[in-house]
């Protein structure tokens, strides 16, 4: 063990023995060397006055030769017990006496030595001159002292010393054990109390000390020191429980706010903020209300787990609505949290309520997005003051998290409608996108057919009516020929009629949905009632038709096909029979509009299907369906400005819904179907067409009529050759002009003519003319369209029309 | 070589400065004692003419020393005076002297020299026998072929003159008849 790992006391013990014996032993051995050097001078002071006084005596033995006397002096020396040997030499440096006198000369020197002391091992030796006065040396004497005076002495010295030293010893180990407690003592209760506070973390403890020592005031900054640290640790554990409380708090708002916006809906949100707050705050009682319109009345829209039983006793379940009164509950309305610390005695009646089931302290926190406060969030428990700052804060910003959560929702709901409504927008725009093309198509094919059919349909009327002298079965061929072309003729009708707009030649007349519907359900009886019969199906057919429903103007015939369409379909979607419905009635909103409703219990559509459901061509019934039923009813309501609303799920049926605006809505345009006698003058008319068959076909049908007819195969040479024959004074009465021509079309032979001769009727022919009508590109230059293929008697009528008008004009 | 010659005439001055080869020891050894006497005794203040005047000693008679008493005080003080040696053939002649030495020649006149140096601080010294007896200070004799002091303090008493109790230590002490 090192010195430095003893304990305190061992090295006060040992540094008060060591200083001490240190101390003795230089003490002890200065005064041994002191003693000892002053012992040796004394001795030989001694030996220097013994000898002296032998050597004086000796003179006068040695001056005259006396060895007897020489030998008596020295043997005078026996006095001194030290003395072991002595000599007396002459002045020639011969022995001449000796003591003791049986002392052999070998002991002694042979010759006198030199004057002067030495100290040899054991013994002293002097050696002196003898000489009487200060006169010639007469001799020298030698003198051998033994060292055991000094020896002794030594001893006796060292037996002090050792003995001083022991009972030193002995004294500084007692006082050092005395000085020990007084030192050591109040160390070893300083680290006794440093250990009792680090290792307990026993911050109360206090060192014992009544001194003034350096120990002492050591130990009194070390007790000030553990008060001052008592204090921090006080102040620490308070912060840290704080910050814990803080964390807790802000983690239970995170959570609380995390799930609250996990969630879309009011109430399931509420639902979960009060369970969060009875979890996590503890409390005893939580509510969400929502406010009305008026902010008198709170509507109840969650209550936590543990306030059930209370919100019975109290009645506020469910959506329990409760009055405002003019308590805290209006203040929170107003976008304060107010707190009650102690409602015991309150004197408003819904504290009141509230004190009833057991609460004491209740805070209402606001709801409020924007600062409009929308709702309440109120917390109770069941002890007085039982919410601190803390709690109240955290409440407030609770509020305001869960406030603009709601508002979130709200938004996400409406964002989310809009988006839906978007998407529905899009498809439909998508659909309408998609039907023009089709259209545009089915147009352009009309067209080409139109003007390939034109002069058969002409030519073969004419020899009809014209050819007297025909055999049989010439006119039997021609009047096949004239239904095939007609036939023709209505195909590409029909399919213009997919997507065709309403257009002039519509006959509107008022229709009453109520009086449509049992004609058609008695036309399709055979479908609905004895074809599923005979197959064992029973279809049960129900109509529901609100009676006094306005009219609207509308294509009657076109409405009975759509809903003979419609419950085909409907008949198609129920192979095993069910449950067919037609109903009638006023539909909700404005403008007032009517709807018929074809509804079945059949297999319904998914949605990809619903989608497409009213294209052409698109079917569901594989080699049974032609893809033309929906899409005609598609084209009706488009013609009539109607809407179609198809309902369907797989398996829940479908529901076709159309809606009908009521007649004030409709431009009504009065059908002028007159009887059209022929044209009673001739006139010169001027004919227009790329197409030399149309060309060829209308000069002979009209030439036939009497009239005098020019062609041109092309706008800029019909334009040429009006002008000649206005230039040559023999104008056109009437300028019949094809629309669709390469370089210079139909509307710039108009302008032309009309900018020459705004008098001149001018007809146009073509493949496009609904297109015309609907799109009201009607230029104003033309009197009167026409549609490839003309009628004859078409024509007829609006050389009639045009002419007649300049007539009356 | 040269240090041959040399040393035989180193030799022969040293046999011929010694006359009497078996007596030379003895007077060699009185004077030295002669000459120690000086340092033992103290004279009368009156006695010397001043403090640097020289301590004499004075050989009465025929003197046997052979030059042994110049050897022993050449170059020697005592007391810090320089020592100087006279002969004397009679006792009238004496003039200043501190150590007489009366030599055996003078046995005849001894009691009568002695009488008339009364009065006198001069130490008197004889190897004549019965010297002590005719009122001589100091005897030598010679014994065991030693040398032998006998004092008679009583005489030097009388003569003023002050005998180291060292000097009487060694000596054998004889009264005045």
């Amino acid at each position: 063990m090192s010195f430095r790992d003893l304990p305190i006391r061992r090295k006060l013990a040992v540094v008060i023995l060591a200083v001490s014996a240190l101390m003795l032993l230089i003490t002890c051995s200065t005064f041994i060397v002191y003693e000892l050097l002053t012992f040796r001078q004394g001795m030989l002071t001694n030996i220097e006055t013994l000898g002296r006084v032998t050597a004086d005596n000796s003179t006068g033995a040695l001056a005259f030769e006396n060895a007897e006397d020489a030998a008596e002096v020295l043997g005078a020396l026996r006095a001194e017990r030290h003395v072991v040997a002595a000599a007396l030499y002459d002045r020639a440096g011969h022995l001449f006496a000796k003591y003791p006198a049986d002392l052999p000369a070998a002991a002694l020197p042979p010759a006198a030595e030199a004057d002067g002391y030495r100290f040899e091992q054991d013994r002293l030796v002097a050696v002196l001159p003898v000489q009487q006065g200060g006169n010639a040396r007469l001799g020298t004497l030698h003198i051998v002292s033994d060292l055991v005076a000094l020896y002794a002495r030594l001893r006796l010295y060292l037996e002090i010393t050792a003995t001083v030293i022991a009972i030193s010893f002995l004294l500084a180990f007692v006082l050092s054990r005395f000085l020990q407690r007084q030192i050591a003592q109040p160390i070893l209760s300083l680290a006794d109390a440093a250990r009792a506070v680090s290792e307990n973390g026993n911050y109360t403890v206090r060192v014992q000390n009544p001194g003034r020592d350096e120990v002492s005031r050591l130990a009194e900054a070390f007790n000030h020191m553990l008060a001052q640290i008592q204090q921090q640790h006080r102040e620490l554990s308070n912060n840290a429980a704080r910050v814990r409380e803080q964390l807790d708090r802000l983690s239970l708002l995170q959570r609380i706010t995390r799930a609250i916006g996990e969630r879309q809906d009011l109430s399931s949100m509420f639902q979960v903020l009060i369970r969060s707050l009875e979890d996590g705050l503890a409390i005893d009682f939580g509510c969400a209300c929502l406010s009305d319109a008026t902010r008198q009345r709170l509507a109840v829209t969650g209550i936590g787990a543990r306030g059930v039983s209370m919100a019975a006793k109290m009645e506020l379940t469910g959506d329990a609505m409760f009055a405002v009164d003019r308590n805290g509950l209006s203040q929170c309305l107003q976008g304060k949290l107010v707190y009650e610390p102690d409602i015991a005695g309150a004197a408003f009646p819904f504290l009141q309520r509230l004190e009833r089931v057991g609460l004491r302290s209740v805070v209402f926190a606001p709801l409020a997005v924007e600062s409009q406060v929308f709702g309440v969030l109120i917390a109770g428990r069941c002890v007085p003051q039982g919410f601190s700052s803390a709690d109240c804060e955290f409440l407030r910003q609770l509020s305001e998290h869960a406030a603009l959560a709601a508002h979130q929702a709200q938004l996400h709901g409406a964002l989310q409608k809009a988006y839906d409504d978007l998407r529905q927008t899009q498809q439909a725009v998508l659909q309408q996108e998609r039907l023009r093309v089709l259209g545009q198509m089915a147009s352009g094919i009309a067209h080409d057919i139109n003007n390939a059919i034109s002069p058969v349909m002409l030519y073969t009327e004419s020899l009809l009516e014209r050819e007297a002298g025909l055999s049989a079965s010439a006119r039997r061929y021609l009047e096949i020929i004239q239904r095939a072309v007609d036939d023709v003729a209505q195909t590409v009708l029909r399919m213009r009629e997919f997507y065709r707009p309403r257009d002039a030649e519509m006959a509107l007349a008022p229709v009453q949905l109520n009086r449509i519907v049992p004609q058609v359900v008695d036309l399709t009886r055979a479908r609905w009632h004895d074809i599923p019969q005979k197959r064992g199906a029973v279809i049960k057919l129900k109509t529901e038709l609100q009676p006094g429903l306005p009219g609207f103007m509308g294509v009657e015939s076109e409405i009975r096909e759509a809903l003979t369409n419609l419950i085909f379909n409907a008949l198609d979607a129920m192979p095993d029979g069910g449950e067919l419905t037609i109903r009638s009635g006023l539909h909700d909103g404005t403008p007032q509009r009517v709807y018929l409703e074809v509804a079945d219990s059949g297999v319904g559509m998914d949605e990809d299907t619903r989608r497409r459901c009213l294209e052409p061509f698109f079917t569901t019934k594989g080699e049974r369906g032609t893809g033309l039923g929906l899409a005609m009813v598609y084209g009706m309501v488009q013609r009539h400005s109607a809407e179609i609303e198809v309902h369907s799920a797989p398996g829940k049926g479908t529901r076709i819904r159309l809606l009908f605006l009521v007649a004030s809505q409709v431009a009504s345009t009065a059908g002028a179907g007159a009887d059209a006698p022929r044209p009673r003058q001739h006139l010169r008319i001027l004919i227009i067409d790329d197409d030399p068959l149309v060309i060829n076909s209308l000069r002979e049908t009209l030439e036939a009529d009497g009239h005098a007819v020019t062609a041109a195969d092309g706008g800029q040479q019909g334009i040429d050759a009006f002008l000649d024959a206005r230039g040559r004074n023999q104008p056109f009465s009437v300028v019949i002009t094809d629309l669709g021509m390469p370089y210079v079309d139909g509307r710039k032979v108009a302008q032309a003519i009309k900018a020459a001769a705004p008098d001149t009727p001018v007809i146009m022919l073509t493949g496009w003319g609904q297109r015309l009508v609907a799109d009201k590109e009607v230029p104003p230059e033309v009197d009167k369209v026409l549609n490839k293929p003309p009628r004859l008697q078409a024509l007829r009528e609006a050389l009639l029309e045009c002419c007649a008008e300049r007539v009356s004009r | 070589m040269q240090v041959l010659p040399l040393l035989c005439a180193a030799l022969l001055s040293a046999g011929l400065g010694r006359p009497c080869a078996a007596a030379a020891p003895e007077y060699q050894l009185k004077a030295i004692f002669l000459f120690r006497f000086a340092e033992f005794v103290e004279w009368p203040p009156q006695a010397f003419a001043d403090a640097q005047a020289p301590l004499t000693i004075c050989v009465l008679g025929e003197d046997p020393f052979d030059g042994y008493l110049d050897d022993a005080v050449r170059g020697e003080k005592v007391n810090d005076r320089p020592l100087e040696v006279r002969r004397y053939r009679e006792l009238g002649q004496l003039g200043a002297c501190h150590i007489l030495f009366i030599s055996s020649s003078e046995r005849e006149r001894m009691k009568r020299d002695l009488d008339a140096l009364k009065g006198r601080s001069v130490l008197t010294v004889s190897d004549s026998d019965g010297f002590d007896r005719d009122g001589g200070m100091i005897g030598l004799e010679l014994a065991d072929n030693k040398v032998r002091l006998e004092i008679n303090p009583d005489a030097a008493r009388a003569a003023d003159l002050k005998l180291s109790s060292k000097l009487l230590v060694s000596a054998r002490i004889v009264g005045t008849p």
